[in-house]
């Protein structure tokens, strides 16, 4: 069990947590920041009050009443399908490798991939939206072409940790990949 | 004596009686005399051309009627022209950036670790000792030789 101190690609402090199941199991988490009292506030509070403005102006009670449902709405909409409290990558030899993400309301999402469509897992670096990032992907083949890679699953999509961390998940994945 | 010439077997023209002048033409942005006229000449039309402009704006429309001057267009195009340009220039400014992340290849597309061009090379065998022709490296072995090899351990320490 390891827990440094990691980032992701906009500094936020994440955590690696790397746990060996066996000889040619081996599992990796990472844990996004959880969803702080105090920015939830004061988005409440910036909306609320601007919603009071509005009536102040207007008097109209319904906007008053339609800034509490779409405060609701929306917290519960985030929390659900926006905000990703952790993601897993289970790396089994010779069987597949399971990439599942928890979100912050307890909806998981789990993806399995057998071995043998899977060519390599490698760090590549790609153009994202300003700069240029390391990620960590999964490269696909065609087991009817395996030379030539088909598709590319990345992963660790919304916590993007730094290339330390990477580098760290990578190592510990080619030991499994390199024996099977 | 002369010493014997050897005739290319392909000659056609036995004896070249005009002598044919190579002249290297060398394309290069430096200032030649002939540039400087071109640019001053352009640096009058345009002021000459804006004064026009100004002319067409500022007189009234009786005047060039009474001159004779009477199918040219609204004086609402005086305006409307150049602030149309401008806010076209900024707008294009905001737009091709867009395009340009639109146009970026999403971090799952297969562009990101290799093309056709790299997928069409082939192992073609090289003479011994000679250089050998450039080819793509392939993400894995470069991941290898970043990551794992006992050098990067070493520089990474």
């Amino acid at each position: 069990m390891e827990d440094e101190a990691f980032t992701d690609i906009s500094g936020k402090a994440i955590s690696l947590d790397c746990h060996s199941h066996s000889g040619f199991c081996r599992e990796f988490t990472v844990s996004s920041p959880k969803v702080s009292v105090g920015k939830v506030m004061v988005y409440t509070c910036c909306v609320w009050l601007l919603a009071y403005t509005v009536f102040f102006f207007t008097q109209n009670t319904a906007v008053l009443s339609s800034a509490i449902l779409i405060t609701l709405v929306g917290m519960m909409f985030h929390i659900h399908f926006v905000k990703v409290d952790h993601e897993s990558l289970l790396v089994i030899g010779s069987l597949g490798i399971q990439v599942s993400s928890c979100y912050a309301s307890g909806r998981e999402t789990t993806t399995f991939i057998e071995m043998s469509k899977i060519k390599d897992i490698v760090i590549n670096e790609a153009i994202y939206m300003h700069q240029i990032i390391y990620y960590l992907c999964v490269l696909l083949k065609d087991p009817a072409e395996p030379k030539a890679v088909s598709s590319v699953v990345p992963l660790f999509q919304s916590s993007k940790p730094r290339l330390n961390c990477l580098v760290k998940v990578y190592k510990s994945c080619q030991e499994i990949l390199s024996k099977c | 004596m002369s010493p014997a010439t050897t005739r290319h077997p392909n000659t056609s023209e036995p004896h070249v009686s005009t002598v044919k002048h190579l002249i290297m033409v060398e394309n290069s942005p430096s200032p030649l005399p002939e540039r400087a006229i071109y640019g001053f000449v352009l640096y009058l039309a345009s002021q000459f051309g804006f004064f026009l402009y100004c002319l067409w704006a500022f007189v009234p429309e009786e005047w060039l009627h009474l001159i004779g001057l009477t199918y040219w267009p609204q004086k609402y195009w005086a305006l409307a022209v150049p602030i149309y340009l401008l806010v076209a220039l900024t707008i294009s400014l905001v737009i091709l950036f867009g395009v340009n992340m639109n146009n970026t290849a999403p971090l799952d597309s297969v562009d990101n670790i290799t093309d056709m061009y790299a997928q069409a090379q082939g192992t073609n065998s090289c003479h011994k000792g000679g250089i050998p022709r450039i080819k793509d490296v392939s993400i894995s072995e470069v991941n290898k030789m970043f990551y794992l090899s006992p050098q990067a351990i070493k520089s990474r320490n």
